[in-house]
């Protein structure tokens, strides 16, 4: 008896011996194979890294950059998790045929291109110097190969795919350096969208049938600035090093590290990260504060009250959905909900911060005896479905209290994320509050959201609005296409098919004296994920030239 | 012995049913849940998420099978699991199996190191406050045992990590090993492993303690009242050798028992812990998959568990009859 319980626990703390062991053991073998950019992290249990890569790194004097890391899945096209922190790490690792700046698309890969009389067929030269990361020319074929690929196997982000139909109908490298892009039809965007699209070296993918399931040698090697040195899944934790014989603006980092951490406020204050989007209260203290930098800058989301037509016939009447306008007082909204890191929105959706909004629009100020006049004495009650985030939640109150003034009842329901997320799309709700994006870059977003086939708003469609979103989306005039997008802003505020709220502003803030290169794109407000945030730029490349 | 086989055959049945029923819970449970796995139509923390076109969501229901009615999907998922094949995870795009097997062994090491801890130390205390009945020694560890036994091991994980990785810094915040870390030698490596897992396992080892404690008193108790312990002073034995060879001997099968099944739960507050101490186990990777509605990763972890715990339970049995002939009559 005696004996067994001894040989019991000894086998016990064998084995757990053993674990501690293999667990050392795999970071060990992790050394071992280290390949630079080779490999993607496959190992059980160990990153990979390259001692090699490290003492590079330490005889350049270029900084290395850290952030919050977290797992977001293998940075590749195909493999990358579909939010911003797993896009954004492909995107520096993946180049394109246009990159975005603080204006416009500016030529990258492509440094020029020409564009055929009836609009739909696209030349691009693109550059002679490029390389892919494991030394191979980057190549107009390798861009054709692209296009192909991504029609049989969709990337994660998918602009090529619009309402079912692939828009490329044809690409061909007419020479090594030529490359020939045909689209199904003329339109505005398809210059940027074809712009951002990812390229993948085709001699590496042109061997791989299921693109998801493939993680072997070559899954990550891109053109971009940097190439990818570690990854490891368990921790969260990348690695990406300069890319030395990278063709365009210098790397302006030795290396960007994404490391877990616990609260990234109390990271970043002990130095152990290099930039945070603060939260609205800390930000006054590091605006005092010299050592750092606070940038700011529209996060192109908005909080939005969505008005189910199709549910509840009062909705139907635009007098009832403007007397709502008038009766939230959107600035409190501002003031309390967001403690003052926000804006208030525009009822033609197009936010105040865009070069295609029009001021000149119907501006809805908060006027409680106006929305009094417009419902006519009549009182209403409706259920408004939030999510149970505190923001929204504290949102969704505030809406209440302002509505009750006007004699509008407001009964909250709040759900969990999902779930509410998912009502959108089968239009169980009669009010619902959500803050989304995607509004930022070109206004081509207003038709999918008010124009022909939108599913978004229930119960709601005109065709004098949809007629004018489908004419500005064939306009390749920019003026006469603007004058249609102002139009639409004002129709629509006019109509107020959905209530815009408020959208938040985004305060990064960093240490200037370690990293000063942070931008903000003319379509994205997070300058951790933007690539130009990571190379050298000379001053009239800031200033912009563009497209 | 034929009849003791043919119990050991009915429990093995059971667990077996166990077993089947939690995987249809498993298969069913995760797509009762509201929402769409590729519908992002909100953003949370302020980050920004890709919107899928219909098509494309199409695309990824058919690639991930989730296009086909649930009883072809539930077939597939049983001939999957045959074969060892936990899937894809729809969020990672990775395969389920080896991701769950790469942090199984993180989970497994603070579980297990903090059952060794947990169950040594509250054994040798439950016996000495046994032996002190009453006395100044018993109250104090009594009191002490019964508070820590009854906070939650997330919370004192918070606590932990407030005391002694944010103000005294004598550990790390998060993690299970430092990143990028390249180690000269296994040496290194263990310690750096070692000093990263200090904090969840004393976090874990301190919950439960106190659960030993009470259970080795109580037997202790029991025992030394009998004839045996009384005959053994009388032969003029040692203190310290009765405790042990003739008092603790008798009063393990109990606390031998309940080392495995308090494996179970175990788990349940590993999931709490990695969480508090970001560490890479299973418990943080169910946190992941349950944000991002993965529900093949879900299915993975979940069935993961259950197996364990089932497994646990099963070997809890079979050591208590081995120990105690009484239970296997």
């Amino acid at each position: 008896m005696h004996r067994r319980r001894t040989s019991l626990q000894f086998g016990m703390a064998f084995v757990a011996l053993c674990l501690v062991v293999s667990l050392a053991g795999c970071s060990q073998k992790g050394e071992d194979t280290a390949s630079p950019g080779q490999e993607s992290g496959t190992s059980p249990l160990g990153p990979i890294s390259a001692p090699a890569a490290d003492q590079q790194t330490r005889t350049v004097a270029k900084p290395t950059v850290r952030l919050a890391g977290g797992n977001t899945g293998l940075p590749n096209p195909f493999k990358h998790s579909p939010r911003g922190p797993g896009m954004s790490k492909m995107q520096i690792l993946y180049d394109t045929l246009l990159e975005k700046d603080e204006h416009g698309d500016i030529p990258w890969l492509a440094e020029s291109w020409e564009v055929s009389k009836d609009g739909k067929t696209y030349t691009f030269h693109m550059r002679t110097n490029a390389l892919w990361h494991d030394g191979q020319p980057l190549t107009a074929e390798d861009a054709a190969f692209t296009i192909g690929y991504y029609r049989e196997h969709p990337p994660v982000v998918n602009d090529l795919l619009i309402g079912g139909s692939y828009i490329v109908t044809d690409a061909k490298a007419l020479d090594e350096y030529t490359l020939q892009v045909t689209f199904d039809k003329v339109s505005p965007t398809y210059l940027t969208k074809i712009g951002g699209m990812r390229i993948i070296p085709k001699h590496i993918w042109e061997h791989v049938d299921d693109p998801i399931a493939f993680t072997g040698a070559g899954a990550t090697i891109g053109s971009g600035p940097y190439k990818l040195d570690s990854y490891d899944p368990q921790q969260g934790a990348y690695r990406f090093i300069a890319f030395e014989d990278y063709w365009g603006p210098e790397p302006a980092a030795a290396a960007i590290e994404w490391i877990p951490v616990g609260d990234s406020v109390l990271a970043f204050q002990n130095g152990e990260i290099d930039l945070i989007n603060a939260p609205a209260d800390i930000v006054p203290s590091y605006r005092e504060n010299p050592e750092f930098t606070v940038k700011t800058a529209h996060s192109f989301h908005s909080y939005r009250l969505m008005m189910n037509m199709d549910a509840v016939k009062a909705l139907q009447d635009a007098n009832v959905r403007k007397a709502l306008v008038f009766g939230i007082d959107r600035q409190a909204l501002v003031d309390k909900a967001a403690r003052g890191a926000a804006m208030v929105s525009s009822q033609g959706y197009v936010l105040p911060v865009s070069p295609w909004y029009n001021k000149d629009i119907e501006q809805y100020p908060y006027d409680p005896d106006k929305a009094q006049e417009l419902l006519g004495g009549a009182t209403y009650t409706f259920s408004l479905l939030t999510d149970n985030s505190a923001d929204g939640m504290k949102v969704a109150e505030l809406i209440k209290l302002s509505l009750s003034q006007i004699g509008v009842t407001v009964n909250v329901q709040s759900v969990e994320s999902k779930t509410r997320d998912n009502a959108v799309n089968t239009g169980k709700y009669e009010l619902l509050l959500i803050n989304s994006g995607g509004m930022g870059g070109d206004p081509d977003y207003l038709r999918t959201i008010y124009g022909t086939g939108g599913t978004t708003i229930k119960g709601w469609s005109d065709p004098q609005i949809a007629s004018i979103l489908e004419a500005q989306s064939v306009e390749l005039d920019p003026n006469k296409r603007k004058e249609l997008v102002y139009e639409a802003q004002k129709l629509i505020a006019d109509q107020v098919p959905m209530i815009m709220l408020h959208g938040a502003l985004d305060n990064f803030v960093y240490r200037p004296a370690k990293y000063d290169h942070w931008m903000f794109r003319y379509d994205h407000s997070k300058c951790d994920h933007n690539k130009l945030s990571y190379v050298i730029r000379t001053e009239s490349e800031q200033a912009g030239q563009t497209t | 012995m034929t009849r003791r086989s043919r119990d050991s055959r009915a429990q093995g049945g059971r667990y077996l049913l166990v077993l089947v029923v939690m995987l249809a819970i498993n298969f069913f449970l995760p797509r009762l849940m509201p929402g769409d796995p590729f519908l992002y139509l909100s953003v949370e923390d302020g980050t920004v998420s890709v919107v899928f076109s219909q098509q494309q969501i199409d695309h990824y229901k058919a690639y991930y099978g989730l296009d086909k009615p649930l009883h072809v999907q539930f077939g597939g998922y049983l001939l999957g699991l045959l074969r060892g094949d936990l899937g894809y995870s729809i969020y990672y795009n990775t395969s389920v199996t080896e991701m769950i097997f790469t942090r199984l062994p993180w989970t497994l090491f603070i579980v297990i190191s903090s059952l060794v801890v947990s169950s040594v130390v509250g054994t040798a205390l439950g016996a000495i406050s046994a032996w002190h009945r009453d006395g100044m020694l018993d109250r104090i560890l009594y009191a002490v045992m019964i508070v820590l036994s009854e906070i939650p091991s997330f919370l004192l994980g918070v606590l932990f990590l407030f005391i002694f990785a944010a103000q005294l810094k004598w550990f790390p915040l998060s993690g299970g090993r430092t990143v990028f870390a390249t180690y000269g030698s296994v040496g290194t490596a263990l310690g750096d492993i070692l000093h990263h897992a200090t904090l969840p396992v004393a976090t874990l080892a301190v919950s439960r303690v106190g659960g030993f404690y009470l259970l080795s008193r109580n037997s202790m108790l029991t025992v030394i009242t009998k004839d045996y312990i009384r005959t053994a002073r009388a032969k003029g034995i040692g203190r310290r050798a009765v405790i042990i060879r003739h008092a603790l001997k008798n009063a393990l099968p109990p606390v031998v028992a309940r080392i495995f099944m308090s494996l179970g739960g175990l788990f349940g507050g590993a999931v709490l812990v990695e969480n508090v101490f970001a560490y890479p186990g299973v418990g943080r990777l169910m946190r992941e998959a349950v944000g991002n509605r993965d529900y093949v990763l879900l299915q993975g972890i979940f069935l993961t568990i259950t197996v364990m715990v089932l497994l646990m339970n099963w070997l809890a049995d079979i050591v208590y009859r081995k120990l105690d002939p009484r239970v296997a009559r």
